[in-house]
């Protein structure tokens, strides 16, 4: 087992480049996410680390030693592939032994760690199958069992499970969950669902056009986002966004006014700003953070568009024509949102503030 | 990493010679040799020689007229067979389609030489069994050798014969390419079979086609085994000489290299104009 | 209802109708080899209409074999088509692998030379070829003359890359992490996914040796060397010679070829329908 390390870390394609100044530690045994839309960079990140691609810049430390020039196999990673990359024309039992018997590993040990991983993975019984007779399920789990036969230091995920139907992500993320836990081993996993991310990270890092933008446990993500990206990036239904505009400022104190919802004002303490009377900001509220009119500091009253009904909980859509959607998390009632308009109640203490460039200010 | 990729040279390398040494080499060497006077020895620098006799020399302009009218007359036909072909196999009410396929596509297989053979003696003067048969319906037997234009008519039919299943095949998979839904969604819009072979289909195979003619130009274009060995090296009187075989008896019977060499380029300024024309008729409309 | 069942059979029948002449129109060459090639001499010659097999398709064997040796031109024929079969494969399937899945310095030249010269006619490179090989190598007459000079084909350099390049780039890179030698992977990986293209592209390679008459015409022109088309081709014209022989020698060509063709149709076609792809 192994710690890793990524100091400053460069990739460029020509005079396009594409992760600017990479740093990020890992410790021995811990779960890291690297999450972010599609083109952030994430995956590349990680074929950088697995020695798929190379290095323009930087650094790349695995288990104490620079491994920017080592080829791939020995950098002591082993890698699941979103596709599976199983190889079709052998049977399971010779995809998970192919790497071992190609670099000439011990016969008697390669069958050892054959015999583990298929107990450990409970695919006994399909070893003799080839690729094309499993199901999606399976495959997943003879691609972890070869990255499991080559007892790496590190193991590297490209999203594992965005081939999967819903069911069976769920299902395979317990049980990637309890192979961490089971194995101990370093382990990165890259993907674009942040449902994965917060379920499976000890440490989530979130990038965004190849920069890293926070880097955290998933609670503290959530609950302290360090900018607009983050704050909706993080959370399911994402967090709300409503757009105002400073009409006060007394010291520590400032009141916005909501330009979209009827200029409704909100007085908020804020810290280490100086607003100009007029600027533009933006609040965040997180859909659950709303209250039944009268018990915050501010009421808003949205027009209802559709309100979706999932038994424990409700999500009101309202207020779309404004063109800034809002949505609402509801335990209490099921039938209260089906009215044409509904008055909420926001609290200061839930409002994240963010100023025209996305930076957070409270 | 770096490492990985120069292994590439590694694969790369085996065919790069040899196709360096026997396609590269010669391409350069035959242009060359084209300025040279390869009649002395050691041949001599003349650039005039070999270009300046190709361009007043008759049997040139016989052999390029011989492979114009056969690539006029031959290339449409045999293409218009060809789409005719493909679409009537092509159609899920055919019955006995492999016996179909068979007879179209077998010709493709026969070697040149075979096939000459049989053209020969099946469009023999007297005991052919083509003139018997239309002597049988009542026209009288046609000297197919002995006359230039019934010797070049045999050249095209034999060749037409031998590569429209070629054609066919590589139309046949492009109208296999063109979804079936196309074709569901004109039905439901009340088109007709006909009217969708013509706006739909034919449209959308354009490009096939296209490919279709050019590889049939540029083949045509070096006709050579069968004007040699079916109407016995470019009978009757040099009536069906060909480019290539005109080339033929300049460079290996007479061995004037450097003057092949111009008919071979010739051949070549030939083909890239076509190839050119086909990117030009070939391209997206705008 | 009732109205469409009967355009569709209206289509069926003249679609047949117009089919079956054309197939047999095209298969009547074909036919006639086979009929002439079971005929005697004096049988071709005679004015009537034969139609249907004879018997004598051993002693036209015989007559050939008596004309020039053809079962030796068979022979070396198929030893030709058979070892340049497997290199052409070998080499083309290498240079493919390394074009579609490898970043190197020069790559784009290469290819851009391969695609830029594959429409160029055979005849500008012959007559070099001609006077390195029979001349300056001295190599008129042998197998490797045969067989080396027509390797130079490109077509399946493309072929192969086209089909190496759609495999998922993941496939190598799993065994590249894995310690998996780059030649492993062509040997181990690659080539097996590449089965069915590599069994096309050999069928089509086998019939081009198989049928070159041009190359081995110039090269190879000693008796004992001909493969046998070239020494068919020297048969005919000339006037003492059995045409039940040449037929016989025709179908002899033909058979072994057709008979693949039968077997093997669909990656005869695939192999075809591929010079489309671009």
């Amino acid at each position: 087992m192994a710690e890793l390390a990524l100091k400053n870390v460069v990739k460029r394609f020509g005079n396009y480049e594409i992760i600017h100044n990479a740093s990020l530690d890992v410790a021995d045994g811990e779960f890291v996410v690297f999450v972010g839309p599609s083109g952030c960079g994430k995956s590349t990140l990680l074929r950088m680390i697995a020695g798929l691609e190379t290095i323009s810049g930087g650094e790349i430390h695995i288990g104490g030693t620079i491994v920017n020039d080592v080829e791939p196999a020995d950098r002591g990673i082993a890698m699941v592939f979103q596709s599976y990359a199983l190889y079709p024309h052998m049977t399971v039992e010779e995809n998970l032994a192919f790497g071992l018997r190609m670099t000439g590993n011990p016969k008697k040990d390669t069958e050892r760690r054959v015999q583990r991983v298929a107990d450990i993975l409970q695919i006994k019984e399909l070893l003799n199958r080839r690729p094309r007779q499993l199901s999606g399920g399976q495959r997943q789990r003879v691609a972890i069992g070869r990255a499991i036969v080559r007892e790496p230091q590190v193991f590297l995920f490209d999203e594992p499970l965005s081939n999967l139907d819903a069911e069976l992500r769920v299902q395979m993320r317990v049980e990637i969950a309890r192979l961490h836990k089971e194995l101990g081993a370093t382990m990165i996993y890259v993907t674009h669902d942040q449902t994965e991310a917060m379920t499976l990270a000890d440490k989530i890092v979130v990038l965004r056009g190849g920069n890293i933008e926070q880097i955290g446990a998933p609670l503290d993500l959530y609950d302290n986002p360090a900018n607009q990206f983050v704050a909706g990036f993080v959370g399911s239904p994402k967090m709300n966004f409503m757009s105002g505009a400073v009409i006060e400022a007394q010291g520590q104190t400032i009141t916005v006014a909501l330009s979209n919802q009827g200029n409704v004002p909100i007085t908020l303490p804020v810290e280490n700003f100086e607003p100009r009377i007029g600027e533009k900001v933006t609040l965040g509220i997180r859909p659950e953070h709303f209250f039944k009119a009268g018990q915050g500091d501010a009421d808003l009253t949205i027009k209802v568009d559709v309100a979706e009904h999932l038994g424990n909980t409700s999500y009101v859509y309202a207020n779309v024509s404004s063109g800034e959607q809002i949505i609402i998390e509801r335990e209490e009632s099921r039938n209260e949102s089906n009215r044409d308009t509904l008055t909420v109640a926001i609290r200061a203490s839930n409002v994240f503030l963010f100023d025209n460039t996305g930076n957070r200010i409270r | 990493m770096q490492l990985r990729n120069r292994a590439a040279y590694g694969f790369l390398a085996p065919y790069l010679l040899i196709f360096a040494i026997f396609w590269i080499w010669p391409i350069i060497s035959s242009f060359w040799m084209s300025f040279q006077n390869t009649r002395v020895n050691p041949w001599a620098f003349n650039p005039g020689m070999n270009w300046g006799r190709l361009f007043s020399d008759p049997a040139f302009y016989n052999a390029l007229k011989n492979t114009m009218i056969i690539l006029v007359i031959q290339v449409p036909v045999m293409i218009t067979l060809a789409t005719v072909i493909a679409v009537l196999l092509n159609s899920p009410l055919l019955k006995a389609r492999g016996i179909f396929r068979f007879a179209f596509f077998a010709p493709v297989v026969v070697g040149e030489v075979a096939y000459a053979a049989v053209f020969r003696l099946m469009f023999n003067l007297d005991f052919g069994i083509i003139n018997k048969l239309l002597n049988k319906i009542g026209i009288p037997s046609i000297s197919w050798f002995a006359e230039a234009p019934f010797a070049m008519a045999l050249l095209i039919i034999a060749v037409t014969w031998r590569w429209a299943g070629y054609n066919a095949i590589i139309i046949l998979s492009g109208l296999q390419s063109i979804p079936e839904d196309v074709y569901e969604a004109a039905t439901l819009d009340r088109v007709s079979k006909f009217k969708q072979f013509i706006y739909i289909t034919l449209p959308l195979l354009r490009p096939v086609i296209l490919f279709c003619v050019v590889l049939s130009i540029i083949g045509s274009m070096q006709l050579f085994t069968e004007p040699f060995l079916i109407t016995n090296r470019g009978g009757p009187g040099g009536g069906t000489e060909t480019l290539g075989l005109f080339l033929y008896r300049q460079g290996f019977a007479s061995l004037n290299f450097g003057y092949a060499s111009a008919i071979a380029y010739t051949m070549a300024g030939l083909a890239i104009v076509i190839s050119l024309l086909n990117l030009w008729l070939g391209r997206e409309p705008k | 209802m009732r109205s469409q069942s009967k355009s569709t059979f209206i289509r069926s029948v003249s679609l047949h109708a117009l089919l079956i002449p054309l197939a047999i129109i095209w298969l009547f060459p074909l036919w006639m080899m086979f009929i002439f090639a079971t005929m005697p001499d004096y049988g071709i010659f005679s004015p009537g209409v034969e139609l249907l097999p004879s018997t004598h398709f051993f002693e036209n064997v015989s007559n050939l074999q008596a004309d020039t040796n053809f079962i030796r031109a068979l022979m070396i024929s198929i030893g030709v088509a058979l070892i340049y079969t497997l290199l052409s494969v070998l080499l083309t399937s290498m240079a493919g692998w390394a074009l579609a899945r490898y970043h190197f310095l020069g790559k784009s030249v290469v290819v851009g030379i391969i695609l830029g010269t594959i429409t160029l006619p055979y005849f500008v490179v012959v007559i070099p070829q001609f006077i390195m090989v029979a001349r300056e190598f001295k190599m008129a007459n042998t197998w490797a003359a045969l067989i080396v000079p027509p390797l130079f084909n490109s077509l399946g350099v493309l072929f192969m890359r086209q089909s190496f390049s759609m495999m998922p780039a993941e496939l190598f890179d799993a065994a590249r992490v894995e310690g998996v030698k780059e030649w492993q992977i062509f040997l181990r990986i690659a080539l097996p996914l590449a089965r069915p293209t590599m069994a096309a592209l050999a069928i089509i390679l086998f019939l081009a040796s198989w049928n070159n008459y041009l190359w081995p015409l110039l090269i190879n022109s000693r008796p004992d060397m001909m493969t046998a088309p070239v020494a068919l081709g020297t048969l005919i014209g000339l006037t003492k010679v059995s045409w039940g022989g040449i037929m016989a020698g025709a179908v002899l060509l033909t058979a072994p070829i057709l008979v693949i063709f039968v077997l093997l149709q669909r990656h005869f076609i695939a192999g075809i329908g591929a010079g489309a792809i671009k």
